[in-house]
């Protein structure tokens, strides 16, 4: 009989042994949910948001956004300094002497040279690339390299140990190619001088993206040989697990489980490791929209950073009703110039004061195919501006913001948020129905679209596709906008609703008519989304041409001028927004926050929605200053190491 | 008996092979392929070369070079020409710790490229093991004891009752009863914490959630084996010796109704060991389930066939657990 009672011994073994070797840890300080799980943490891998919001945790770049400030200034970072040529075309950096790898090794300017090279190596398929083939040779060395490689495959050995040492020695001159041809020189280990291919105003900017961010040499290098069959670099995974990975940032890697969390801890060796008030962070792996919020509410989180569950409508709509209800109180913080977390900070502890929309570094808009015919031969109604600039103004754009997202989301009348890159004038754009004032300057608008259609003798009975993908809500978007043109132009409309897959295959290809779409902006400068609409832009899914526009952008990476450059991108807005039309912005997105800003300070509000978690300080926990961290007007004069 | 093992041992490669041959056909055969992302666009070029680079444009080559480095070849490879060797030295030199080499290396993660599929087992399989035995163990408990009550008196209210919960445990997806479950335990009672795992707290409630239609199942059949068995002569022989109740009840009867329980525990086993997707999901348990949907959904070849590889090796060893137990327990069994 005994023998029954095997199979539950044998389990419960099994449970004790798994439950035992799998100790818990302490809560770290800090705790919050990471829109989505980290796919690398390899610098100059990385093209994901989530991705690069915890590598500014654990690396560190030359310079950094000061993500607090009104204009998100450039402040110094492991460059302590730096100096621009006449030219604006050579970069000198000066490296601070304190600034060390997480082993206690400094940070040299070798360390950017060994990381930005494995950029620009066509080996690495880096999403990124491109921005380093600003900096002088990169593209040479990148071409390069690719011949080299298609001449390996070509060619024959007389064995396979003569093909593995020819791939090893092809590695070693490319190593020396690289100090030939690109513009980067140490003439010592804490000076970092970088030529460019030609003045590029935001390369500032670019050098505190995530992507530019070094990685130790050392250990990398270890990971990473070239293959003996194609003399590419092979790249295998392993040094960024936690214990092993050694960056330069804040924090270290303590463990990273795949899909279940991510332990940072303080680092010893960081140069500004006094001003961090946080010494752990955990980042759980909560993938299930409505558990994050649960977690949230039972106290295990302590913020997240991009709320998803579908009944976030209602909980932004509580959070506005709480404004509402000290609408007088909130009204004087702002004018006293409070943000949006300070201003909640004032006001009496709520839990429906925990949500927070901020607005982001992205637009959602519409595509119009603009060749002049359409995949199935037709001709195009659409290749006509005019076309394009009268559905524009018809399409509700109040009602898509406010009744079916319901987030709180500012409606669209350009492609680049309006306030979020300093020193840019937006143009206005077109009116658009759903921003009229009154039923007059509606009727004048839909009455002013009409004649715009006429006159372009948009064929009668024509029915006009609308494409989109099946997820997240765009479907409900896409029938607004249905029925915005069916009522005000008399349109006939079909939606056309497809698998992500073949919707961006028909994107790429133009078999579409009208097509919905968004962007989200990399770095703090116009061209981060103008360059879309560039004639031979890979990401130009409207097949939109204009030689002005093109002219527009060229003339403006040549000018030297910030304020005519500035100008000069805005007019070129201004022509797709305005003229051309070949998107319609219909809002910009807003990312939903959740955290007590009773308890949780140092986020940005700035619309370009970058966050550097450690700048977070847990408020009456007795570690860090314990004092609110606010947004801040643009730093003092002192403090301008730009020269 | 030994027989039986080293015959099962020896298929299991064979069967291993099939299951692998199969895994790659159809991993290929779905559509889109594992470099391309939705959201971002890579450009054709980057394709090419990450195919390239992963072996992923030549089926033949993919499915020669994979089953080298999983089945320890490529290892023994580098073992024997001194490359390993060579490469702890290199991290020992410059005082790092040496790169992990795995004997049975399936390859790296196509979406998350910084981790080896390896780890990724490693990772969660111990997490749905735990799930899973603990599942199995509530299962084996509520089934057996409901299903023996049920026996007892067969269509009493105690048997219709336990019969009826059996069914909803069946019949409900765990979804809805997870859900329900993590409301009202966790969220109104606050018994239990929420999308945490690691203590025997957290593991109570998915594990509960995932064992319920296993323990209906298994109340089933053990009801069914004990009415069989409580209507054979041998349990009335047993009375007739003036056995107590108890004794005939599970000494005699259960002994003989609870073999086929354990033919199911085998397949069971590997089945609530090796994750529930959806369970995982409602409870965010960290475990191997998610990466059998995940991966098909992003075509990560290197991930599918390492899931499903373990999948088909503990089903097999599971049964093969059973087996032995089988006929340790009943002697009859040859």
């Amino acid at each position: 009989m005994y023998r029954l009672l095997v199979p539950i011994v044998l389990l419960l073994i099994l449970i004790g042994v798994s439950v035992l070797s799998d100790k818990p840890t302490t809560r770290a300080d800090l705790v919050f949910i990471n829109s989505s799980d980290v796919n690398t943490l390899d610098p100059q891998r990385m093209s994901w948001m989530h991705d690069l919001r915890t590598a500014r945790l654990i690396f560190e770049g030359l310079v950094r956004n000061d993500v607090l400030s009104h204009d998100f200034d450039i402040e110094p970072a492991v460059a302590e300094s730096w100096t621009i040529s006449d030219d604006a075309q050579t970069y000198t950096f000066i490296i601070r002497e304190d600034a060390k790898w997480s082993n206690g090794e400094p940070v040299t300017a070798e360390d950017f040279r060994y990381s930005w090279r494995r950029a620009m190596l066509p080996d690495l398929v880096s999403d990124y690339a491109a921005m380093f083939m600003n900096i002088k040779g990169a593209q040479a060395f990148y071409d390069w390299r690719t011949e080299q490689l298609d001449a390996f495959s070509d060619r024959e050995f007389d064995s396979p140990t003569d093909r593995q040492q020819q791939a090893y020695a092809l590695w070693d001159e490319t190593k020396s190619k690289f100090d030939e041809l690109v513009g980067m020189r140490s003439p010592d280990p804490n000076t970092l001088i970088i030529e460019l291919e030609k003045p590029i105003p935001y390369f500032l900017e670019l050098c505190g993206f995530g992507v530019f961010m070094p990685v130790y040499e050392p250990l990398v290098s270890q990971y990473e040989r070239p293959d003996p069959e194609t003399a590419r670099l092979i790249r295998r995974p392993g040094w960024t697990r936690g214990g092993v990975l050694v960056s330069n940032g804040p924090f270290t890697l303590e463990r990273w489980r795949m899909k279940r969390d991510m332990r940072l801890e303080k680092n010893p060796h960081y140069w500004d490791r006094d001003s961090i008030a946080i010494d752990s962070i955990d980042i759980p792996s909560i993938n299930d929209p409505n558990a994050g919020v649960l977690a949230y509410q039972t106290g295990a989180v302590d913020w997240i950073a991009d709320v998803t569950a579908s009944y976030r409508g209602e909980m932004v709509a509580q959070k506005l009703q709480y404004l509402a209800e000290h609408a007088d109180q909130v009204e004087q913080l702002r004018a006293q110039g409070l943000d949006q977390f300070a201003i909640d900070r004032q006001l009496p502890p709520n839990p429906r004061a925990h949500t927070h929309a901020v607005s982001s570094f992205g637009t959602y808009f519409y595509n119009f195919n603009c060749k002049p015919f359409l995949s199935d031969g037709q001709p195009n109604p659409f290749a006509d501006a005019r076309v394009r600039r009268a559905f524009a103004m018809c399409i509700d754009k109040r009602a898509v913001a406010n009744q079916v997202r319901r987030l709180g989301e500012p409606t669209a009348r350009t492609l680049i948020p309006p306030g979020s890159i300093g020193g840019y004038t937006s143009p206005k754009g077109l009116p658009n129905i759903g921003d009229a004032e009154d039923s007059a300057a509606r009727d004048a608008i839909i009455a002013e679209s009409r004649r715009l259609l006429d006159e372009a003798g948009f064929p009668e009975d024509f029915v006009v596709t609308l494409s989109f993908n099946k997820d997240a809500g765009h479907d409900l978007i896409a029938q607004t906008i249905a029925k915005s043109w069916q009522k005000h132009l008399g349109i006939q409309t079909r939606l056309d609703q497809k698998e992500i897959k073949i919707f961006r295959d028909d994107l790429k290809d133009k078999q579409y008519m009208t097509a919905r779409a968004g962007w989200f902006g990399d770095y703090g400068d116009p061209t981060t989304f103008l360059d879309i609409n560039y004639s031979t832009d890979g990401n130009n899914d409207r097949a939109y041409n204009n030689p002005h526009y093109d002219d527009l952008l060229d003339r403006a990476s040549v000018e030297l001028d910030p304020e005519k450059r500035m100008e000069l991108l805005s007019e070129a807005e201004r022509i797709i927004v305005e003229v051309d039309v070949p998107l319609v912005p219909v809002f910009h997105y807003a990312t939903i926050y959740m955290f007590d800003p009773h308890k949780v300070t140092g986020l940005s509000t700035h619309p370009r929605t970058k966050q550097n978690a450690f700048l977070i300080d847990m408020l009456g926990d007795g570690k860090g200053p314990d004092q609110p961290r606010p947004m801040h007007a643009p730093a003092s004069e002192s403090e301008d190491d730009e020269s | 008996m030994m027989n039986l093992i080293l015959r099962r041992l020896a298929a299991l490669p064979i069967i291993l092979l099939v299951v692998y041959s199969i895994t790659v056909v159809l991993a290929f055969a779905i559509p889109g392929n594992p470099v391309e992302n939705p959201e971002k666009r890579p450009k054709p070029e980057v394709v090419e070369q990450m195919k390239k680079q992963y072996n992923i444009d030549s089926f033949p080559n993919f499915y020669i070079s994979y089953l080298d480095s999983a089945t320890g070849f490529e290892y023994l490879r580098d073992r024997l020409s001194g490359q390993i060797a060579r490469e702890r030295q290199l991290a020992i030199d410059e005082g790092l710790p040496p790169p992990i080499r795995p004997i049975f290396d399936f390859g790296p993660s196509l979406k998350y490229d910084d981790k080896t599929v390896n780890e990724i087992i490693a990772d969660s399989l111990p997490v749905s093991v735990t799930l899973g035995a603990s599942a199995i163990l509530i299962a084996l408990i509520i089934g057996t004891i409901s299903g023996v009550v049920g026996a007892v008196k067969p269509n009493s209210i105690a048997d219709l009752s336990t019969l009826s919960i059996a069914m909803i445990g069946i019949s409900l997806p765990s979804f809805v009863t997870g859900t329900i479950m993590l409301l009202v335990f966790s969220i109104w009672l606050g018994w239990f914490p929420v999308a945490q795992w690691g203590t025997l707290r957290s593991i109570a409630l998915p594990a509960f959630a995932l064992s319920l239609p296993f323990a209906a199942y298994i109340a089933r059949l053990t009801r069914m084996g004990m009415i069989e068995a409580l209507g054979a002569d041998y349990i009335r022989t047993a009375r007739a010796k003036g056995n107590p109740e108890r004794v005939v009840l599970i000494k005699h009867a259960l002994k003989n109704a609870f073999l086929p329980v354990l033919s199911y525990l085998g397949p069971a086993t590997a089945f609530a060991m090796t994750g529930s997707f959806v369970i995982e999901r409602v409870f965010t348990v960290p475990g191997m389930g998610e990466h059998f949907v995940s991966a098909v959904q992003n075509s990560d070849y290197f991930l599918i066939i390492g899931v499903v590889l373990v999948f088909s090796t503990m089903l097999i060893v599971f049964n093969l657990a059973v087996d032995i137990l089988y006929r340790w327990i009943d002697p009859r069994i040859g």
